[in-house]
Parts: structure tokens; sequence; C-alpha cells
């Protein structure tokens, strides 16, 4: 099924200014190997390694954080929302 | 007794508190919420663009006591959205912190200032936060935002964090203890270079004043005790694309095997983590370390410096020059960076200038 992903302003260099993907799968995991296959450099800044998100990143279904849920595994279907939340340090 | 009555009561009953009617007529704060604002001590981590907003909104709003440390001078693209400074800072070169206080004696003699000029480091953030009722983070960077959080646990005191980047803004109230804190949600910070800041992709001051007022209203409601109204979630929003999140982080301090909240392991505190400043002897520079492990992207680097001056680099460093300081007092830092996000910044003596520089431009 095909799911939106919002690309937050910090990351949309790394998309051209692409401000919203599309992408396919049944698992946050689909999704976000997806969105690492359409945008180089996505992987190194999702990613410390593979299946492993940066501590620096948060994913969040419906607003719930995928840790509470089945992590990378949790499944998604369609209209769900998937948010990608950075850390951001500007102030 | 209608309020507006009972506000006219309240301020027979004691006169100094008649520029609050309009606060005061909100029945969760009233005359007893505002005497709570008035005994408050809050100590203010930066006055930049959201330090600016947040000392404006809590002088006005009286609470009583703020200490301001920052440790930056007044540039003129700090007024587009730092919202308590004008050009006359500029020319009479006030640091900060100091400007800060300037205005806010102007709009409310009432509140006690203490304008501090210094770098927040782990050697010195206890002694400014002990006797406080509440921290609020106006930084910059996640080095600092780190060890507030680190002292804000240590000394159980809550704190509010707040940042923000073009449109989009986060903003969460750590309560210890109680909610999850800021190491509870991101363990770690990006490597330095591989976020954007203010300085390479822009902020724009709606974005700023909406996290910081955000931010005072939090704690208006901590201050006043109002704790059952205190935000529990991750607010995140980004205003271009005009969209708001309230994110759920109620089981973050469960699941996350925090260092900081759950094993009491102040890593910033204490001067594990974050970087070091040296002072190159004799050759007008500081280095920047970071701990070992970092790697940095000179490419996405060089993008984001092109505001600021041409980078060119190789694989091995980073060279870039950097045009610094008041119109009439511009001054030019040499910017080396090596791959293991070292740097050297070259044309000042003067640790808190070079971490300065470093923030702004590579990040931490």
């Amino acid at each position: 099924m095909a799911i939106k992903i919002r690309i937050p302003t910090p990351m949309r260099q790394l998309t051209g200014g692409v401000d919203m993907a599309e992408v396919q799968g049944a698992t946050v995991a689909a999704l976000l190997g997806q969105l690492c296959d359409k945008f180089s450099g996505m992987d190194k800044r999702l990613f410390k390694q593979p299946g492993e998100l940066n501590r620096f990143i948060n994913i969040y279904v419906n607003d719930e954080d995928i840790r509470f849920l089945s992590n990378l595994e949790t499944p998604v279907k369609d209209g769900d929302d998937v948010s990608i939340v950075p850390a951001i340090a500007g102030g | 007794m209608a309020l507006s009555d009972q506000a006219q009561l309240l301020e027979k009953a004691d006169p100094a508190l008649a520029r609050y009617n309009r606060q005061m007529l909100w029945e969760p704060i009233g005359i007893e919420g505002q005497k709570k604002l008035r005994n408050a001590r809050v100590l203010m981590v930066g006055c930049g663009a959201l330090g600016t907003v947040l000392a404006n909104t809590l002088g006005r709003a009286g609470v009583g006591h703020l200490t301001i440390i920052d440790r930056d001078f007044i540039e003129i693209n700090n007024l587009q959205r730092q919202v308590l400074f004008d050009q006359q800072d500029i020319a009479d070169q006030l640091p900060k912190s100091v400007a800060a206080r300037r205005k806010l004696a102007a709009i409310n003699s009432d509140v006690q200032v203490e304008a501090v000029v210094a770098d927040v480091n782990h050697t010195n953030i206890e002694q400014y936060a002990a006797d406080k009722d509440l921290l609020l983070d106006g930084t910059d960077n996640f080095e600092t935002r780190f060890l507030i959080n680190d002292v804000s646990i240590k000394l159980n005191i809550p704190w509010i964090y707040g940042a923000c980047i073009s449109a989009m803004g986060l903003g969460m109230v750590i309560r210890p203890g109680i909610t999850p804190c800021l190491r509870c949600i991101f363990e770690t910070a990006p490597p330095p270079g591989m976020n954007p800041t203010c300085d390479t992709a822009g902020v724009l001051g709606p974005t700023v004043n909406v996290v910081a007022s955000w931010q005072a209203m939090e704690a208006m409601k901590l201050l006043t005790g109002n704790i059952a109204a205190v935000s529990k979630s991750l607010f995140s929003f980004d205003l271009w694309d005009n969209r708001y999140q309230q994110l759920n982080v109620s089981r973050a301090r469960e699941i996350a095997d925090c260092p900081a909240c759950k094993h009491r392991n102040f890593e910033y505190l204490t001067g594990k983590f974050g970087s070091s400043a040296t002072s190159l002897c004799g050759r007008n520079a500081i280095q920047i370390t970071q701990p070992a492990g970092y790697r940095v992207d000179f490419p996405q680097i060089a993008a984001g410096l092109r505001a600021a001056g041409e980078a060119t680099f190789n694989k091995f460093m980073l060279k870039c020059t950097i045009a610094e300081g008041p119109a009439d007092n511009r001054k030019n830092f040499e910017l080396t960076l090596f791959a293991d996000g070292r740097a050297i910044i070259k044309g000042t003596n003067e640790a808190a200038v070079a971490k300065a520089i470093y923030a702004k431009y590579v990040g931490s």
C-alpha cells in the first residue's frame, strides 16, 4: 500500500526540497527502506546501522512513537500518518 | 462576584499587581498565581531568538527574578527575530544578556534581571541553576541542552526544551522523575555538520515566536502550580506546512534505557561528553574537539556554509573564512574543520567565541 511520508524541513536538503514522499510497504521498516532507496544520504541520516535508527531520529505512526508499538516492524495501513521527527538544535 | 470586580478588589489589596489585571482575570492564575510568578526564580540559558521572546513574555508577565546567561553579542542579522534588541544595542556594542536586561528594566521595573555574559558549560551551570524554580532553554545547540537536562535531573528542577529551524519547531516540558527527559527522546545529538543550523538553513521569526510562546505558557503553568494543565507531549509543528502534532512520549521513560534520568549518569555535566575548547598558544586560535567516533560530511557542511563564505575541502579537511561581529567591527575567522569533527577557529583566543561559531556553522 502507498503511504505518504512528510519530509521534515531539516532533511529536505537530502530530497532536493521534496516535502512529501510516497512509498509502499506494510511495515515502517519497508517504508523507510524505500525512502532510503529514493534519496541518497537518507540511510545515513536515519540509520546508525541496518535495522537500528539513529538515536536522534524518532518515527511516529499516528502520533505514537514506534518504540511503544513494534519498533521498525510496526505495521502500517492506508491512511496512517507516518512522521519523521529529527532532533533539532536551532534557537 | 464577577471576575472583573474580583480583579479590582485584588488590585486594591495589592496595587503593585494592577498591571497584571488581564492576566489575573484568567482564573487559573488569579492573584495567587500572580504572587507565585512574582516570587519565582527562573534561569534562562541563551538569549537569542527563543531567549528574547521568553524574556520579553515572562518579564511582562511578572516573573520576579530572571537570570539571563548568554555568551554572544548582537548582530544586524539577529534583529529579524530577536525581539528585545534594536539597532541602538548594536551601536552600543552590548552583549545580548546586558541588552536584554536594559530592555526589561524599561518594560517592567518590578522584575529583577541578572545578566550574565558567559559561556554555559559543565563547570558553571550548577551554580547558576542551584536556587532556581525553573530552567528555560533559549540555546542553539544540543550540547548545552543535554547539559541543562543533566543539571535539571540532578537538582530536581523542571526545564522546558524548545528548538526551531526554518518553519519547524519542537518543544517539551521535562519534569524530573515524572516525565521522560530529553535524552529519553533523543539519546544522542546528531554528529557535527549532519543537521542544518539556523545560520546555514535559516529560520523565520514566527517559528521562533510560536516555540518560545509555547515554552512561556508552559512556564507560567508550572510556576503558578497549574500542573494538570502542563503539556505531557512532544509538541511538533511546521508553520509553513500548517502541520501541528502532539506526539505521545508518555512511555518513553520506561522504554528508554536513559543514561541521564534512569541511571543518573550525567555524562554532559561531568564533562565526559560534549566538546572541549583549548586555546592554541600564540596562534590566536581555539581548537574545539569532539568525543571519539564523530565523522563529519564535508560536502554537506560546505553547502550549508554558502551563505557565510566559500568553503573548500578535500578528504582531510574543510576550510572557510567567516565574517562575524558588529558591522563596524567585523572580524574574519578562519574555520578549519577535520573529518573527526575537530576544528581550529583562528581569529580569537576566546573559547566562547569559537564555540559560538562552531555551533552556528557546524552544529553541535
